[in-house]
């Protein structure tokens, strides 16, 4: 877990220190991405803490999601139909879905471990 | 397993981290661009590279006063201090100033009298612009109705009355001594507000002006309030 933090510490970090910029037109796109790997990862958590995590789901996934979302917001910009909301919508829905399965999950975890304390 | 899961999730989180970070980069770009044209950045330039040469001028005359210093330092600092002080009165126009210059009367004007127009003071809008005008000018020192014209001089509306430096000028006529430093200036001023459409706007106030020739020897009268620099600061050193 740690170890995943460091990731994105280092993330983080490379992206400030570089001072890479994407022409403004782009930070739409960029904004979206960012949202859909955000579902990713929380769906691969959730997967995983459900003991259902596949590996290439979870990588294709978040390639898979990026690419669709970006695309959507494209081809909306190309139609001029605002189709980023509709990824926004699915993505944010489905982000508060996990992460609401996972603190379900947590809570029932540590309720459980406080049971077996207090039975032995 | 187990290994292979954290290595994915760094993975991803690394990426994410990329991508929001790039993100904040490009949202906080500060979005003044700038707009400006080939004349406007001829004239940015013109600005700045007068700029340098009041500064060049500057640095000039501190040398020369530097230089003195030095010179006096051997046998009277008091003297060097006191011209200093002398000089730095005259700029800020807290003495007496002789020298080349014209005079300048405002009077009512022909027709006001004729048709027995009540003589009115000369608005402070009108008097700023004059003074603005003049001070296009530079190195110029001058005193409307003996009071004297300097930095911080406030020219306004004090009950009704036109005041300046909180006192108020007297109906038209009024004179106005303008010491220009030196004739071939003081020519020019002549030439300048003869021609000024500044004139044209005293007219519709019933006021005409009349400008004098230059003379070699007026007598602009010093600032006799006192300065008051309450919020000025000396600026701090970088």
């Amino acid at each position: 877990m740690w170890l995943s933090i460091l990731g994105l510490i280092l993330g983080v970090s490379l992206g400030l220190l570089t001072d890479i910029r994407i022409p403004p037109e782009y930070a739409n796109y960029l904004s979206i991405a960012v949202l859909a790997a955000l579902d990713t990862l929380f769906g691969g958590i959730r997967a995983h803490l459900q003991q259902v995590y596949d590996d290439k789901v979870f990588v294709s996934g978040f390639f898979f999601n990026i690419l669709l979302a970006a695309g959507l917001a494209f081809l909306g910009v190309h139609l001029g139909v605002d189709l980023y909301l509709a990824a926004i919508f699915a993505f944010g829905v489905r982000l508060f879905q996990n992460i609401a399965v996972i603190r379900r999950i947590l809570i029932s975890k540590w309720s459980d471990k406080k049971e077996v304390r207090e039975s032995v | 397993m187990k290994k292979k899961v954290v290595s994915r999730f760094t993975m991803i989180l690394f990426v994410i981290g990329l991508m929001t970070a790039i993100q904040f980069n490009t949202i906080n770009e500060p979005d003044s661009r700038d707009t400006r044209d080939v004349w406007e950045i001829r004239q940015e330039l013109s600005r700045e590279k007068q700029l340098h040469s009041e500064l060049l001028s500057e640095i000039g005359t501190l040398d020369e006063t530097l230089a003195k210093y030095e010179e006096a330092s051997n046998d009277s600092p008091e003297q060097a201090l006191k011209e200093t002080v002398q000089e730095l009165q005259q700029e800020a126009g807290l003495t007496e100033i002789t020298g080349p210059g014209l005079q300048v009367n405002i009077e009512p004007s022909q027709e006001a009298i004729v048709t027995g127009q009540n003589i009115e003071q000369i608005s402070p809008a009108l008097l700023i612009r004059f003074v603005n005008e003049i001070n296009r000018f530079k190195g110029i020192d001058l005193s409307i109705d003996g009071k004297r014209i300097i930095n911080t001089t406030p020219i306004r509306d004090i009950n009704g009355r036109t005041t300046i430096n909180g006192k108020p000028i007297g109906t038209p006529p009024v004179e106005v001594k303008i010491a220009a430093g030196s004739m071939e200036n003081a020519e020019k001023l002549y030439n300048y507000l003869k021609a000024s459409p500044i004139l044209d706007n005293f007219y519709i106030d019933n006021l005409s002006v009349d400008v004098m020739q230059p003379q070699e020897e007026i007598t602009v009268e010093a600032y006799s309030e006192e300065l008051k620099l309450e919020h000025l600061e000396a600026a701090e050193e970088e």
